[in-house]
């Protein structure tokens, strides 16, 4: 099965957007983040409506450590500019540079994981479960569901390096690798509006 | 045909392509509003509470513009439709922000 190239058989500026699906699958991504951004929106309002609503639970400035978010924090900005790096290299169709720089995003990401995994079970430890309060679950639910985001993106993009690895970068894997770095800035920017809302604010009071 | 032969006489690389350096600044932009937002935190006690709010949004939605112009290319050319999209589902989910807020805390 032969992949399509471009006109005159040279890389083209980019390489994503070079056929008509690829426009498409941009474009339609697109929209779908549009949704997400609702999504988590929802999210976020039920967490500030119910922030303080505490009950018997810890409150959040007692429970959140700052030097950790700080190294999620850090963590997840460098994931989020090896990923564009890979998408640099995408449009100068290097391929082994591309995949190095996918897979540092893919093993920033699994950083991120196990440090909201630790964070997580030290949470319970200190009393701080699902059902505890409103507070607990609302915060579960948003921060969670950005990790299930995560997780799903490190899943997605580690397919996506074994599929370039067999298939080779052409105009149908292109505009899949550029997609899923779309969705991985997308993954970043909420965790900028997580650790600002949830974390630093819940610390002030 | 001449043309034809200018373009292969070329190096593989016709078109410009933009360096890394544009990224890296947009990362040390994106710590450097991190450590803000972290350090007003730190001041917590002494400088008033509602202060300390505004910097924490103003710092986040600031990392936000940039990272989504430069990291998620919506400078560039060609991201009309993007823009719409995003600003759309940032209408929607600030009226739910708004809603809630509003119903819970002084409904």
């Amino acid at each position: 099965m032969s992949a399509p190239v471009h006109a005159d058989g040279q890389w083209p500026h980019e390489p994503e957007k070079a056929t008509l699906e690829g426009r498409n699958k941009v474009l339609g991504f697109w929209l779908f983040l549009g949704g997400e951004a609702v999504l988590f929106g929802t999210l976020f309002a039920t967490f500030l409506a119910l922030r303080n609503s505490i009950g018997d639970g810890p409150a959040a400035s007692e429970l959140f450590k700052l030097p950790m978010i700080a190294a999620a924090t850090i963590i997840l900005l460098a994931s989020s500019l090896t990923s564009v790096f890979a998408v640099q290299a995408l449009h100068q169709n290097r391929v082994k540079s591309m995949i190095q720089w996918l897979i540092a995003t893919v093993v920033l990401g699994f950083a991120f994981l196990g440090l909201e995994i630790y964070e997580f079970v030290e949470y319970v430890h200190e009393g701080h479960t699902f059902t505890t309060s409103a507070f607990s679950t609302a915060f579960y639910t948003l921060v969670g569901f950005h990790g299930a985001h995560v997780l799903f993106g490190v899943v997605w993009i580690t397919i996506l390096i074994v599929q370039v690895q067999k298939k080779g970068l052409n105009l149908v894997t292109a505009p899949k690798v550029y997609v899923s770095a779309i969705y991985w800035h997308f993954i970043d920017v909420v965790w900028v509006f997580i650790f600002t809302v949830v974390y630093l604010m819940g610390k002030v009071g | 045909m001449a043309a034809q032969q200018a373009a292969s006489d070329q190096s593989k690389r016709r078109h410009k392509h933009e360096g890394p350096q544009k990224h890296i600044v947009a990362f040390i932009f994106s710590i450097v509003l991190t450590l803000i937002a972290f350090a007003a935190v730190g001041s917590a006690g002494e400088v008033n509470t509602t202060f300390i709010y505004i910097i924490l949004m103003v710092m986040a939605i600031l990392q936000v513009v940039i990272q989504m112009a430069y990291w998620m290319h919506m400078k560039d050319k060609g991201h009309m439709l993007p823009i719409v999209f995003m600003f759309g589902g940032a209408i929607v989910a600030l009226t739910c922000i708004v809603m809630a807020v509003y119903w819970v805390w002084w409904g």
